[in-house]
């Protein structure tokens, strides 16, 4: 496919005579040399687990931001280029925040989702006008979780505005082994510490560094009741010192 | 706004019963939205059996108040007799017609029984216009919120003590959802042989 | 038309220009009432629509069917009303397809409030009552001002009788200034039964048609309720049977229905 490049590859708003979109194609390439990110939905929430990759020890691990809070019950994990996602996740938040302000309730997780890959699409909008807000598509994938009264949910979003449910994904450079890990280890019934730790063991199989508290990082969203008595969740970046202790379980 | 009509605020309601009546009034007096007293009575007495209420421009109030008694005085001298209540109704309308183009503002209503203690009520406007209402007649800021009441809750026939009863309840109710009259209230149900008078409590503000 | 007077030689004109100019509010008379029980709602208006003295029709519905769990009561400026419903019923229905169900009452609630709110320099001249059944199946009833300030509450009356109706509702529905004694216990705002709820708004209805010259006509009582249907064995404002006082299904709205789920009572109120 790359050794066929045309002038297709160039305006993102062009298919190739085969019906393809390569600006699309590659953007779903971006995806994969980011860093293996992990969503694992059960009966008991949803846990999001992402590999942090510390380059230099001098690096603030800290300052490594993958996983985001677009809402309480709404949480998302990235992975390809971070920087897009910052993008996604506001217009998710932004979406999140006008519902509850428009309807007064928590906006679903299938709807947060669609509202992010709306987003995604807009790359084509008017690309010569001066009001273009984007020049091509997004370079970055998103597990978004979050509970709603359809329980918990765990989506994949990616650049070509596509969603899917998934019970447990994997996305980024290591994706692949990943998800056969996911395949062969997630049950129905797991308990979300279970989860959690199945999160880091498929982490940790895929990661070159050996995994500790610093390069890894998890995400929950556990029950919770919304105010209008709807089943809702509250997510929640899981602090050091607890991911410590799960990875020690491990 | 600055309307002379509902100035000091105030409200009063009259109730016709089986042989009985039934007159009530609030308490407050009031500058605007500032209220000024919690003790004025709207209501008085003209004979045994017959009460006047006023409600409107308080000044106008205490100067009908003293020109009723002139007139009622002079009536009971000259007709060695009480004046019935019927008979007082067309009293009220002619003194107030006196001054039809410079009116009191004040609109009136009269309840009594008469010397077969037939119940009597009847209301006036300002120029003394007469209304013989046979069920009951409102007056004041709140009489659009009496009306709703008294048309929801007055029957027929009621004894003293469901008279008493109802038109508490109606002007209660009337007070609640009016800023310029409450703070207490005054009800009074006349019978053959007594008057029954009670003061109500109600919400201070 | 210009006139020559005589033995003159000026022309001098016999009318003056005459300016106008658009006034773009009326108000269009009649009330509207709503009350909740345990697991219904009741919203009422009277059907007369006039403007100043003159009445400008004897049938004009102000209750607006929105879905099985909400029904509008409009009142004010009728045009406005009606331009106003259309856009709810829009917005319900997209509210739909992006989400997958009818919207909640409390969040119809909300989004009458900020498209009110939208209009806050040019308003909608409509005072709403918003009544139905909240989600655990409750009853209810939110009001709001023209500019979308809004409330829930047990009963709510609205419009040219609103001061007639109100207090009246205040004492029947709220039990204010009603005490309990030893032999006679007053009972909770929000627990009265269907039928007797709907009594007290008939007699509430007649009440402001015979002091009010702008209420009356006819009177449409619309019950919103968990259908009879949807439970095994009917209980409470679902044993009711509507049908028997003259119910019809309330037809519009932005849902397919289910039967039983909104019915509206018609009675007749004095014509003068």
């Amino acid at each position: 496919m790359f050794l066929t490049r045309s002038e297709y590859d160039r305006g993102v708003n062009t298919f190739s005579p085969e019906g393809r979109l390569f600006q699309v194609e590659y953007a779903l390439e971006a995806i994969k040399l980011g860093s293996t990110t992990v969503g694992i939905s059960t009966k008991e929430g949803v846990v999001l687990g992402v590999e942090k990759r510390v380059q230099s020890s001098l690096l603030e691990s800290s300052s490594i931001e993958k996983i985001m809070e677009i809402d309480r019950h709404l949480g998302a994990a990235m992975s390809g280029l971070t920087a897009d996602a910052r993008t996604m996740i506001e217009h998710a938040r932004v979406t999140s925040q006008n519902h509850a302000f428009t309807y007064d309730e928590e906006i679903k997780v299938e709807s947060a989702t669609q509202a992010v890959c709306d987003l995604a699409l807009r790359f084509g909008e008017s690309t010569e006008d001066d009001e273009a807000m984007m020049s091509r598509p997004f370079g970055v994938a998103l597990l978004i979780a979050g509970i709603d009264e359809k329980g918990p949910q765990l989506y994949h979003a990616d650049p070509s505005g596509t969603f899917v449910r998934y019970d447990a994904k994997a996305i980024g450079s290591g994706s692949e082994g990943a998800q056969g890990e996911l395949q062969d280890k997630y049950r129905k019934d797991m308990s979300l510490k279970e989860a959690s730790i199945l999160t880091l063991r498929v982490l940790k199989q895929v990661m070159e560094e050996k995994l500790d508290e610093n390069n890894v990082q998890l995400a929950t969203v556990v029950p919770r009741v919304a105010k209008d008595g709807r089943p809702s969740g509250q997510f929640a970046i899981m602090p050091v010192e607890e991911l410590k202790k799960v990875i020690e379980e491990m | 706004m600055s309307d002379i009509t509902t100035l000091n605020g105030g409200s009063c309601i009259a109730f016709k019963g089986k042989n009985c009546v039934a007159i009530a009034c609030d308490l407050r007096l009031g500058n605007q939205a500032l209220t000024v007293a919690c003790n004025r009575d709207k209501v008085f007495k003209i004979t045994d059996k017959t009460y006047l209420g006023m409600t409107g421009l308080a000044s106008d109030v205490d100067t009908l108040r003293s020109a009723f008694r002139y007139r009622l005085n002079m009536y009971r001298m000259k007709e060695e007799r009480e004046i019935e209540p019927e008979t007082f109704a067309h009293l009220v309308s002619s003194t107030l017609y006196e001054k039809r183009f410079g009116p009191y503002f004040i609109e009136p209503i009269i309840a009594g029984l008469n010397s077969n203690n037939e119940p009597f009520i009847a209301a006036a406007d300002l120029i003394g216009c007469l209304n013989f209402a046979k069920d009951f007649v409102v007056t004041g800021t709140a009489s659009d919120k009496l009306f709703g009441m008294a048309e929801g809750l007055w029957e027929p026939d009621l004894g003293p003590e469901e008279l008493f009863e109802s038109i508490s309840q109606a002007l209660l109710g009337a007070l609640e959802r009016d800023a310029l009259s409450g703070w207490g209230a005054i009800v009074r149900v006349i019978t053959p042989d007594k008057v029954i008078e009670r003061t109500l409590q109600s919400r201070q503000d | 038309m210009l006139g020559l007077q005589p033995g003159s030689s000026t022309v001098v004109p016999t009318s003056a220009p005459v300016g106008h100019r658009f006034e773009p509010y009326d108000s269009n008379g009649g009330s509207i009432a709503a009350v909740c029980g345990k697991d219904f709602c009741i919203i009422a208006s009277d059907t007369r629509q006039s403007t100043g003295y003159s009445i400008q029709t004897r049938y004009k519905p102000k209750v607006f069917r929105l879905n099985d769990k909400a029904t509008l009561a409009t009142n004010g400026f009728a045009a406005d009303a009606e331009a106003m419903v259309s856009r709810i019923r829009q917005r319900l229905e997209w509210y739909r397809h992006s989400h997958g169900r009818s919207m909640p009452l409390h969040a119809i609630a909300r989004m009458i409030s900020t498209i009110l709110y939208g209009k806050r320099f040019f308003p909608y001249y409509v005072y709403n009552i918003l009544g139905g059944l909240d989600e655990e199946g409750k009853g209810a009833v939110y009001s709001f001002d023209p500019v979308g300030s809004y409330e829930r509450e047990f009963c709510r009356a609205a419009g040219a009788a609103q001061s007639l109706i109100q207090p009246f509702l205040d004492n029947q529905i709220m039990f204010k200034n009603q005490h309990s004694t030893p032999e006679h216990t007053v009972p909770k705002p929000g627990e009265m039964s269907l039928p007797d709820v709907l009594k007290i708004v008939m007699d509430s209805f007649t009440s402001a048609t015979e002091r009010h010259i702008e209420v009356g006509d006819g009177l449409e009582m619309f019950v919103v309720r968990t259908p009879p249907s949807a439970q095994g064995e009917a209980i409470g404002a679902a044993s009711v049977d509507l049908k028997a006082m003259g119910g019809v299904e309330a037809v519009g709205g932005e849902d397919e229905q289910e039967e039983g789920a909104v019915m509206v009572i018609r009675r007749e109120l004095k014509k003068d």
